[in-house]
């Protein structure tokens, strides 16, 4: 019989294993630095932008880079270096708060219904495929129709269409571990099964997540972008890295330099997150682990 | 730069030719507007889904691109002069007083489906365009007809009592209150087009609105084309229609209509040799100006760009507020930065030199005037202003104006504005049921006459949309103005109705349109008029010696 503080010491020890093989994979390493450089400058913003993102001068209009702005100016004669550091606050929210929100509804959903089977299981995976089954753009159009236009909402939005793969994932995962000793040895030990999910099931499989997390964040900050456009998402004079980009294809050949640098920066994040996510996946695969 | 911008050029020619030869070597590939040259097809890009095809229904450009090339009316205008040449009516006389109009129709008229078409036709469908429950935005078009517009606000029951007289099959007689300059070319707008009665009443009562009348295989029209296919969003094909009196002068087989809402896309269609014409995106122009190339076509346009304010809103019910908003907006740097295609800062709702008349107007760009007028409102430095929203139809051009008028609102009046865009469809319902506080708006003459400008906002006038209303104006535009001794006399009252209009601002005049178009060099007999109206009878297509498309 094993004792439940053994359980917790393999988790540690797994995450330490993680670290220390993520630390020996470059590309990962690298993309988690540069998420933390762009997360550390998208704070730091109102502070550290050379300009106001919305002040215009409509005489000086769109301008290749130089070395008042940087990155050049849009046809506003907006400064792009501003509206891209403005804009990633944006963006980065969106893929941070909308992927918490799937996460935290997918992982409660998916090892309530994994844990307890039977005819809960099968009504909440219903539900689930119900919602597979919906439009999502309907679906979160009609959100946004309801409830108004607001960034926030527009982040919780995008979770609420974004937790259904997360929910059967750990659903699969906590499947697999309801029937493993350790699990029965808590319920012999008198614990409630709430406790149990919380304090056994969840922590157990978070490796799979971690790994669709960081999947789901750049399809999330494409979609803000794709919603924007439509008219439901953020609103001019506010700004995104999709919009940006949105905006600079239309210019493309008479502005390129509105289109290069906001894709330069979204192209550089999806890359980190993607790099971070397959090192993720390599350091947190318990059968690799062994070897 | 220059070495940079070549260099893109270069890239961008090599990815078009790659693309070509990609194309090519799939088998015969022909481009659209190459092909069109040789079957008589005409691509249009048309730049949006019209929101119905019922003459007594739509009211904009779009659907009236479509609508002139399904149904004609009595005249049709010139397309380089605008003077009225026979349509439907073979000839016409008008009485010494200038109050009665005798038409004299076709034998050989005909309806697409080849049904006879006669002047009973033309009564049923003017009383079916003055039913109040079809909810015709364009009713107020027939107000000039002797007792129309009693007819059509309930006051008289009797149709028989209107001006409109089948004497014969083939004679019809309209009747005016008052002589009135511009009546024949209200026979060429849509509003006044006839119907098919057979088949408006076959899909539903003659006074409902979106029955299936005017879907593919169901609408039956007069005009040079009948409906082929209407495929929602992708494209809506006509083709020559073999009844009409005038068939063998038509130069087309067939005219497709594309609905593109976003005109960076539409123009690259054109580029690529998809489109016959298309729109321009504002930061093209330029490129094309330079490159001299010869589809470009910037034109004066007989049409006004404003934004509506409703006035129901609480805060913009006072118009020091609606002045101030309308005096803070830097039309100069707008049409010089941001539209660029010479259109004039309009600073009244006519666009001057409408038939000689040029508008007086107090209206100027004062900053600091509109920062007190808008204190003496109640609003000290925009504090307690509400977050006002401006409603667009969507388009990039309409974006970056709002984006801009944004801006100075927020640096001259410290208010905050937000922006919501709608497709055309919506926006034309959202604006119609006042469900907005500002809206872009966008008005086109449907003839020469700045009555047509200034009787938009008649208390009841379908398209004012602004909740505006003043008696004194109606009394100016209904009852002075048509019954001026003299045109300058008329135009005199117009100066003082807009004055009216201008000091009250329901609207907000921002610039006069020019029409900036690109134009395949193989269309021929393409009109030039400050309407933009295009005679799709007339067109024809020649296949030019070199097929090269700059830049």
């Amino acid at each position: 019989m094993q004792h439940p503080s053994q359980a917790s010491e393999q988790r540690s020890s797994l995450w330490l294993d993680a670290w220390i093989k993520l630390r020996k994979n470059r590309m990962a390493l690298f993309g988690f630095v540069v998420l933390l450089i762009l997360c550390a400058v998208s704070l730091l913003t109102p502070w550290i932008a050379p300009y106001s993102y919305e002040q215009q001068d409509l005489m000086l209009g769109a301008t290749p880079p130089s070395s008042a702005h940087w990155l050049g100016t849009d046809i506003f004669g907006r400064d792009m270096l501003t509206r891209i550091m403005y804009g990633g606050r944006v963006s980065l929210m969106v893929g941070f708060i909308a992927t918490a929100v799937a996460l935290v509804i997918g992982i409660l959903w998916g090892s309530i219904a994994g844990f307890i089977g039977g005819r809960v299981d099968a009504v909440m995976m219903r539900i689930v495929d119900i919602m597979y089954a919906l439009p999502f753009m309907i679906f979160i159009v009609l959100l946004m129709v309801v409830f108004g236009r607001n960034i926030l909402l527009l982040f919780v939005a995008i979770g609420a269409v974004e937790w259904l793969t997360m929910a059967r994932i750990v659903r699969s995962q906590v499947m697999a571990l309801r029937k493993q000793e350790f699990v029965e040895a808590a319920y012999s030990m008198g614990l409630s099964r709430w406790a149990i999910i919380r304090r056994h099931i969840i922590p157990n499989t978070l490796g799979p997540v971690v790994v669709y997390t960081t999947l789901t964040i750049p399809s999330v900050m494409l979609l803000e972008a794709f919603l924007s456009f439509l008219g439901l998402g953020i609103q001019p004079p506010q700004s995104s890295w999709g919009l940006l980009i949105n905006y600079g294809v239309e210019t493309m050949e008479e502005y390129p330099w509105l289109l290069i640098f906001p894709g330069i920066t979204l192209s550089l994040t999806l890359f980190a997150l993607n790099f971070l996510g397959d090192g993720l996946r390599d350091a947190l695969d318990p059968r690799a682990s062994k070897d | 730069m220059l070495n940079q911008k070549l260099c893109l050029k270069s890239l961008f020619l090599l990815g078009i030719i790659s693309l070509l030869v990609a194309l090519s070597g799939c088998g015969d590939y022909q481009s659209n507007v190459e092909s069109g040259n040789l079957k008589g097809t005409l691509h249009w890009g048309n730049g949006t889904e019209p929101q119905s095809l019922d003459p007594h229904i739509a009211t904009g450009v779009p659907e009236h691109h479509i609508i002139s090339s399904l149904m004609e009316g009595l005249i049709h205008k010139d397309g380089e002069t605008l003077e009225p040449r026979p349509g439907v009516a073979e000839s016409w006389d008008i009485s010494d007083d200038g109050r009665v109009y005798t038409f004299y129709l076709r034998k050989n008229a005909r309806w697409s489906n080849g049904d006879p078409h006669n002047a009973h036709d033309y009564v049923w469908s003017w009383w079916r365009a003055l039913q109040p429950a079809l909810g015709n935005l364009y009713a107020y078009m027939y107000f000039p007809i002797h007792n129309a517009k009693a007819y059509y606000e309930g006051e008289l029951k009797d149709f028989d009592q209107v001006g409109v007289k089948a004497l014969d099959d083939y004679t019809l007689q309209v009747t005016l209150t008052n002589p009135i300059p511009y009546f024949l070319q209200l026979l060429d707008h849509y509003s006044t087009y006839p119907v098919h009665r057979a088949t408006v009443e076959k899909f539903g009562s003659a006074d409902q609105r979106g029955t299936r009348w005017t879907y593919e295989g169901n609408i039956v029209g007069n005009g040079a084309f009948q409906l082929k296919e209407w495929k929602i969003n992708r494209r809506i094909t006509v083709e020559r229609n073999p009844y009409y009196w005038n068939a063998d002068n038509v130069g087309l087989n067939q005219v497709v209509f594309y609905p593109t809402e976003n005109v960076t896309t539409e123009e690259r269609m054109f580029r690529a040799g998809q489109l016959h014409y298309s729109g321009i995106p504002s930061d093209k122009i330029e490129a094309y100006k330079q490159a001299g190339d010869p589809s470009l076509r910037i034109q004066p346009y007989l049409g006004i760009y404003f934004y509506r304010l409703n006035v129901e809103q609480p805060h913009l019910k006072d118009k020091r507020v609606r002045r101030a908003l309308g005096m803070t907006i830097n039309r100069d740097q707008l049409v010089s930065q941001i539209t660029k295609g010479g259109q004039i800062p309009a600073y009244a709702i006519t666009p001057p030199g409408t038939m000689g008349y040029y508008p007086e107007s107090d209206l100027t760009f004062d900053p600091k005037a509109a920062k007190q007028l808008l204190a003496d409102a109640g609003y000290p430095n925009g504090e307690g202003f509400p977050t006002t929203e401006i409603l667009y139809n969507t388009s990039e051009g309409h974006r970056k104006i709002a984006v801009a008028l944004q801006q100075m609102w927020k640096k001259y009046l410290n208010i905050d504005v937000t922006l919501l865009n709608q497709e055309w469809k919506v926006y034309l319902d959202t604006v119609s049921n006042h469900h907005y506080e500002i809206a872009r708006a966008g008005w086109i003459g449907d003839y020469v006459d700045p009555n047509n400008f200034l009787d938009m906002f008649l208390c009841n006038g379908g398209n004012n949309r602004t909740n505006w209303c003043n008696p004194e104006y109606d009394q100016l535009i209904l009852q002075q103005a048509p019954t001026a001794k003299t045109q300058q006399q008329r135009l005199e009252v117009f100066k003082q109705a807009e004055k009216l209009l201008l000091e009250e601002m329901p609207v907000i005049p921002i610039y006069v349109y020019t029409s900036n178009n690109l134009v395949h060099p193989s269309v021929k007999n393409f009109g030039r008029n400050i309407l933009n109206q295009s005679n799709y009878r007339d067109i024809y297509l020649e296949p030019t010696s070199s097929s090269e498309v700059t830049p």
